[in-house]
């Protein structure tokens, strides 16, 4: 029955036009970016790596399409989450908000397979997202841009070779859908709470912004809280560019959204199991 | 005795200290039309959504098919069709999406020639293809009747099916609760405010008052017990109503006009009066006894309250 029900979840995402807002935002914007920095990205690195410059000699295509991918993912890591929460912070709410609950829940459909149907509806809208912006920045940008090493400037700087790069960046769009999973699910659980979509939206991205300006207040109060943020580990995906890999990191902040993703879908269906449906 | 389709049991359901439903019991046997009556705010809706385990009870039991709510919900859902108050759809959804995507969830084969045969009979073939976004109220309380009938259900409860209706659209519904009943055995549970829709239709009922049954039986037995409304129209009323007050049943007069005085009596009481009034060549032109569900829900309700 769950994959009858998911199946059904699958039609009424896909018929909904704010499904496609964030496919339709990230295939304006990463063309955009790509062609930018095709056309001035020489003088964006540059003026990086112009320290450098005095020391070592840069020799090969450094603005190529890997380096702009890099980039593009770490800029737009930022903005995606709100892309998410607008289907994501819906698929309850949303069932509420039009009466539908009704006509769901009377079917011989238990309230825990409508919940795990819905949720896997969430995940594969979210992975398809970071597919499709994968696909995007690496595809577009290789082929305009070609390819070449990544300058990684971080605490400090890391040179990868081209041949060393393809399964970072298989890693790190993994450790993105983890993160946008994670994102997803906390917006899926204020779903189930509320009867107005608007709510889950607002409150996922307020919760985000909160944590995220708590994590970069450097008061020693604060030192207890910040590793159990999911914001805080949501940036684990650049500990994948370091040479060596710190594994422990990655680990850690995997686990960490995970538990996260975990934790609220067992929420969402205790919530559910329990609402009386009086919309 | 009937098979019991469905069994409610002292049924409860508290939102803080305002009792809801408060000790609820209900028989309905298979192959009954059920009116299920009461005012506003008497618990029928939080009694059918207690019933589709859309609303948890705080205590008491409801048995569907001979079966537990709690323990074979699915089992008992799969053999029901409802429309709960408001017919809601996903409104970005044609009418044959949105039955298409219930008919999977139903648990039946349902096929396309079914969902357009379904269209064709509540009137909606020629809209099957519109999004519901663009469908009146009415229209979308004639999809909600088709949803409810999709997969051929043993049970059809319906609450409120036919506001928003127009005049040709309450005759439709009705006509076809009464052909789901006598044609295709379907039981059917009604929850209407329009009392002559119940009156026409059901053959038992149950009114409810704050979440409490105020009685239950066959409508005809309901309407035939108690007191009716005897309207004697005759030319000579000042007359009739000199007789009459000569009478034991001079107490029963409620009110005379210039061709007509209106009783409340007893059935058995119209005889003897018409007898009395005849013998005294009190000329007759009609004596009608009237119960209407309406006038004995209101004397029912109010008694209560």
């Amino acid at each position: 029955m769950i994959g009858t029900a998911y199946r059904v979840e699958m039609s009424k995402v896909f018929s909904k036009w704010r499904t496609f807002i964030g496919f339709i935002a990230l295939g304006v914007l990463i063309p955009v970016v790509v062609a930018a920095m095709g056309i001035e990205g020489g003088q964006y690195l540059g003026f990086a790596t112009q320290a450098l410059k005095q020391t070592f000699d840069f020799t090969g295509n450094l603005m190529n399409g890997y380096t702009v991918s890099y980039i593009i993912f770490g800029s737009l890591y930022v903005h995606v989450p709100f892309l998410i929460t607008l289907v994501a912070g819906e698929v309850l709410a949303g069932e509420a908000t039009a009466g539908t609950y009704r006509l769901l829940l009377t079917r011989p459909l238990s309230r825990s397979t409508m919940v795990s149907a819905k949720f896997l509806a969430t995940l594969t809208y979210t992975n398809l997202l970071v597919v499709f912006m994968a696909a995007m920045s690496l595809g577009l940008g290789i082929a305009l841009l070609g390819t070449g090493e990544v300058v990684v400037i971080r605490s400090q700087i890391t040179i990868i070779a081209e041949n060393d790069l393809w399964w970072r960046f298989v890693l790190a769009y993994g450790f993105a859908a983890l993160a946008m999973t994670t994102v997803a699910s906390v917006a899926f659980l204020f779903s189930s709470l509320v009867e107005n979509a608007i709510g889950p939206i607002m409150t996922t991205m307020a919760i985000i912004i909160v944590m995220t300006i708590i994590s970069a207040i450097d008061i020693p109060i604060f030192d207890y809280l910040r590793p159990l943020f999911f914001t805080n580990h949501m940036n684990g995906w650049k500990f994948l560019f370091d040479d060596p890999v710190n594994w422990t990191k990655v680990s850690i902040s995997a686990g960490v959204l995970l538990t996260h993703i975990i934790g609220c879908y067992t929420a969402t269906q205790i919530i559910m199991r329990r609402k009386d449906i009086l919309t | 005795m009937p098979t019991p389709l469905i069994e409610i049991h002292d049924l409860h359901k508290h939102y803080g200290s305002f009792h809801a439903v408060d000790g609820l019991d209900l028989h309905v046997s298979q192959g009954d039309v059920y009116g299920f009556l009461g005012p506003n705010g008497a618990g029928k809706s939080t009694t059918i959504r207690m019933m589709l385990s859309l609303i948890r009870p705080t205590s008491g039991s409801i048995k569907v098919f001979g079966l537990d709510l709690t323990s074979h919900r699915n089992d008992i859902l799969r053999r029901i069709g409802a429309i709960v108050e408001r017919p809601d759809f996903y409104n970005y959804l044609t009418a044959r999406r949105n039955l298409e995507l219930l008919g999977r969830l139903s648990g039946a084969d349902v096929s396309t020639s079914s969902i357009d045969r379904i269209l064709g009979i509540v009137g909606l073939a020629s809209r099957a293809s519109s999004k519901v976004k663009t469908f009146s109220h009415g229209m979308k309380q004639r999809l909600g009747i088709a949803q409810a009938l999709l997969h051929s259900p043993d049970l059809i409860v319906l609450d409120e099916p036919t506001t928003g209706l127009d005049p040709q659209g309450m005759v439709d519904i009705r006509d076809l609760i009464l052909e789901l009943a006598a044609d295709h055995k379907k039981t059917v549970f009604l929850s209407s405010h329009i009392l002559p829709e119940v009156e026409l239709t059901a053959t038992r009922m149950v009114i409810i008052n704050r979440g409490k049954a105020v009685v239950e039986g066959a409508v005809q037995d309901l309407l035939n017990a108690g007191r009716l409304k005897v309207t004697i129209e005759t030319s000579e009323v000042p007359r009739a109503l000199e007789l009459i007050r000569a009478t034991p049943l001079s107490s029963h007069i409620q009110s005379s006009t210039d061709g007509a005085i209106i009783m409340m009596m007893e059935r058995e009481e119209i005889a003897g009066l018409v007898a009395h009034l005849a013998d005294a060549r009190i000329p007759l032109s009609a004596v009608s006894p009237v119960r209407s569900l309406e006038e004995y829900f209101i004397s029912l309700t109010q008694e209560v309250s």
